[in-house]
C-alpha cells in the first residue's frame, strides 16, 4: 500500500516548486506589492508549515533504516519551525528579529541531515550524487535567508532563496531509482526494478 | 564549468540499480507469521545484490540456542539462505546482516513461529528487555502527555476566557513543550525499543531495518501517535496564531484519544486476561492522571502569578474537577491491579508487586496532600478569606508527587506482571 519513494519525492518537489514560485514572485514585485493581499503574505510560510506536517507520515511509514527515519524527522521539524516562525512574525505574535534565523537554520540543518544520511561518495550513483547536491544546495542556500535577516529589502537575496528552492525541487524530481522524468530519456538510466 | 555540468548530467543518467542500501524485500518463512511445519532453510531476498558476511544469518530458539548452519548466497546474489535443523514447536528469531553493493552493512531481525504464533520482535531471543533508559524515556513521555492533555483540559474545563498576555504565553509555552516533547520522546522510545530488539553496535544500528518493529503492536501505536500528535501540534499552533481558542477543543480531544495508543499496546491489551474493559480502564487511568498532574502544573505556573480573583476561581473549579479525576483514577487503578495481581501475596512476592507498592505509597501521599487542599484551603477560599502565601509551593509539591507517581507508573508499565493462574476447565468440559 506504500507509494514508491520516488512518488513521495516528487510530491515534495512540487511543494518546493510552489514555494519557490511564491518567493520568486515576492522578490520580483517587492514585499510591499506582494503583501498587499493578506492571503499572499501568508501563502509561502503556510505552505512550508504544511510540508513539514506532511513529512511526518514519510518518517513513520518509511522505516527501512534508523538514519533514514531520523533524517526525515529532522526535515519535518525544521520545516514546521521555519514556517511557524514566519507565520508568527507576520501575524505580529513574534517580535524578535532572531526568529528570522529559523529559516536559515532550517535549511542548514536539512542540508546537514541530507549529507549525513547519504553515506556514499558523490559519484557512486545518481541518488548519491543527488543527495550530496541537495545537501550542499541547502547548506549554501541557507546563506540567502541569513543575509535577508540583515538586509530585508535586498531583492537579490530573496531571488537567491527562491532559486535555491527551484534547484532543490529539480533535484528532488530527479531523485530515486525509476524516475521517468529523467530516466525515460535514455536506456542508460537502467531498467525499472519494481 | 562545462565539465562540471557534464558530470552532473552523467550522474543523473547513470543506472540506479545500486542507488541505495539493500532492502530486505521478503523472507521465507514470512516474518511475523506462524508456519505449521519446520522449514529446512531460512531464505532472505533483497532488492539488490548483497555479499555474505560471516554468520550472516543466525536462527535462534526461544532459549537463545543457535540452530542454523553456514550461510549461502544465490547465483544472482540477491538472496541468502541458511540451513536449519528440524525446528520443534516454538518461536524463533532470525538475526541477519548483509553487505550492500556499496559496502555498507545492513542488518535486521525478525521472528516466526512453528505451530504457534510468532513472538513479537520486541521479545526476540537476545533482546534484553526494558532498560533504565527506557524507564526514564517512558516517564518523560508521561510527563509530556500530562503537560499537553492536562494543560489543554485545564484551559478548556477549568479556566475559560482569555488569561491576559503573560498568562496566554505561559499556557502556550507549557502546552507547546508538551506536544513537542510527546513527538520527540515518542521517537526516542521507539528507537530504544528497536535498539534492544536489534542488538547491534551503534553504527550498524543506524542502518538497521526497523520495519519489523513498526509492524508490532508497539510500532503501530508509535506510528498512529506520532501522526496524531503532529496534528495536535498544528492545531495548538493555529490556536495560538489566530487567537481562536475553539481550535483547542479538537486538539484536546485528539490528544486524549491518541493517548489510548499506550493502552492499546501495553499490558492491558496484550497480556492474558486483557479485554476491551482492561484497555478502557487503562486509558481512563492514564487520562485522569494526565489531567490531574497537568492541571496542577497549570495552576501553579500559569494561574498563580495572575490576579487573585482568577487564582481563587481556578483553584475552586480545579478542586471540583480533581475530585472526579481521583475517583476515576482510583477506580480504574484498583480494577487493573486486581486484574494483574490476582493474589494479594503477589504484592510482596513479585517484583511487579514491589513497584506497585511504591506507587501506592506515593498515591497515598498525593491523596493526603490533595485532601489537605480540598478540606483546608478550599473552604477558606469559598469564604473569601485571603489567599495563603504557601499555596503555590504546596501546589508545586503536589505536582512533584504526581510526577513521582508517573515515574513509578513508567517502571510498572515496563515490568512484567506475574503469570495469570491457569483457568480451570468448566464442569461440562470436565465431564466430557
Amino acid at each position: 500500500m506504500q507509494p514508491p519513494a520516488e512518488h513521495v519525492h516528487w510530491l515534495f518537489a512540487t511543494g518546493f516548486l510552489l514555494l519557490a514560485l511564491c518567493l520568486l514572485g515576492r522578490a520580483i514585485v517587492g514585499d510591499e506589492v506582494w503583501n498587499r493581499r493578506a492571503w499572499r503574505a501568508y501563502l509561502w510560510p503556510s505552505l512550508l508549515f504544511g510540508l513539514g506536517i506532511l513529512m511526518w507520515p514519510v518518517m513513520v511509514f518509511f522505516t527501512n533504516s534508523t538514519i533514514h527515519m531520523l533524517a526525515h524527522g529532522a526535515w519535518a521539524q525544521t520545516m514546521m519551525l521555519a514556517g511557524a516562525a514566519e507565520l508568527g512574525l507576520l501575524r505580529g505574535k513574534l517580535h524578535a528579529r532572531a526568529w528570522r534565523l529559523c529559516l536559515p537554520l532550517a535549511l542548514a540543518v536539512s542540508g546537514v541531515a541530507l549529507l549525513i544520511h547519504e553515506q556514499n561518495g558523490w559519484y557512486f550513483s545518481r541518488a548519491a550524487f543527488l543527495h550530496h547536491a541537495l545537501g550542499w544546495t541547502a547548506l549554501l542556500g541557507a546563506l540567502f535567508p541569513l543575509l535577508i535577516v540583515f538586509r530585508p529589502r535586498a531583492r537579490a537575496w530573496g531571488a537567491g532563496l527562491a532559486l535555491t528552492l527551484v534547484v532543490v525541487s529539480v533535484l528532488l524530481y530527479s531523485d530515486r531509482d525509476v524516475a521517468p522524468v529523467f530516466g525515460h530519456l535514455s536506456p542508460l538510466a537502467g531498467e525499472p526494478h519494481r | 564549468m562545462r565539465r562540471l555540468l557534464a558530470v552532473a548530467l552523467l550522474a543523473l543518467a547513470l543506472p540506479a540499480a545500486a542507488s541505495a542500501h539493500a532492502t530486505l524485500t521478503w523472507t521465507d518463512p514470512v516474518y511475523g507469521k506462524r508456519i505449521e511445519r519446520s522449514p529446512s532453510v531460512v531464505r532472505l531476498h533483497f532488492d539488490q545484490s548483497v555479499d555474505v558476511l560471516p554468520n550472516a544469518v543466525r536462527v535462534y530458539g526461544a532459549q537463545g540456542r543457535l540452530l542454523s548452519g553456514r550461510t549461502r548466497t544465490s547465483s544472482d546474489k540477491r538472496a541468502i539462505a541458511v540451513p536449519v535443523s528440524r525446528l520443534p514447536r516454538g518461536g524463533y528469531t532470525v538475526r541477519w546482516r548483509a553487505a550492500s553493493a556499496d559496502g555498507h552493512v545492513v542488518s535486521g531481525v525478525f521472528t516466526f513461529g512453528v505451530s504457534m504464533r510468532a513472538p513479537p520482535v520486541t521479545a526476540a531471543a537476545g533482546a534484553g528487555g526494558p532498560t533504565t533508559a527506557e524507564h526514564l524515556v517512558r516517564w518523560l513521555y508521561f510527563l509530556t502527555l500530562a503537560l499537553l492533555v492536562g494543560g489543554l483540559g485545564f484551559r478548556l474545563l477549568v479556566v475559560r476566557g482569555r488569561l491576559g498576555e503573560a498568562g496566554q504565553r505561559r499556557f502556550y509555552l507549557l502546552v507547546g513543550a508538551g506536544v513537542i516533547g510527546a513527538l520527540e520522546v515518542g521517537v526516542l522510545a521507539f528507537l530504544l525499543r528497536a535498539e534492544d530488539a536489534l542488538q547491534l553496535p551503534f553504527v550498524d544500528f543506524l542502518y538497521g531495518d526497523l520495519s519489523p518493529l513498526a509492524k508490532t503492536r508497539f510500532g503501530t501505536a508509535f506510528v498512529v501517535m506520532t501522526l496524531g500528535y503532529a496534528l495536535v501540534a498544528a492545531l495548538v499552533f493555529l490556536a495560538w496564531l489566530t487567537d481562536r481558542e475553539r481550535l483547542l477543543w479538537p486538539a484536546f480531544l485528539l490528544a486524549l484519544g491518541f493517548a489510548s495508543g499506550l493502552s492499546l499496546s501495553g499490558h492491558s491489551a496484550a497480556d492474558a486476561g486483557s479485554s476491551w474493559l482492561s484497555e478502557l480502564a487503562d486509558w481512563l487511568h492514564l487520562s485522569a492522571a494526565a489531567l490531574w498532574v497537568g492541571g496542577l502544573v497549570q495552576l501553579a505556573f500559569v494561574i498563580w502569578p495572575l490576579e487573585p480573583s482568577l487564582r481563587r476561581q481556578a483553584f475552586l473549579r480545579f478542586s471540583r474537577l480533581a475530585t472526579v479525576l481521583i475517583v476515576v483514577l482510583l477506580g480504574a487503578g484498583i480494577y487493573l491491579s486486581i486484574l494483574r495481581l490476582p493474589h494479594l501475596a503477589d504484592l510482596w512476592n513479585e517484583g511487579y508487586g514491589h513497584v506497585l507498592l511504591v506507587k501506592l505509597g506515593l498515591v497515598s501521599l498525593a491523596l493526603a496532600w490533595g485532601a489537605a487542599h480540598h478540606f483546608l484551603v478550599r473552604p477558606r477560599l469559598e469564604r473569601g478569606a485571603p489567599l495563603l502565601a504557601g499555596i503555590p509551593r504546596s501546589l508545586m509539591g503536589e505536582s512533584a508527587v504526581g510526577m513521582a507517581i508517573l515515574l513509578a507508573a513508567a517502571v510498572l508499565v515496563d515490568s512484567k506482571p506475574p503469570p495469570q493462574p491457569v483457568q480451570p476447565l468448566n464442569a461440562s468440559v470436565e465431564q466430557r
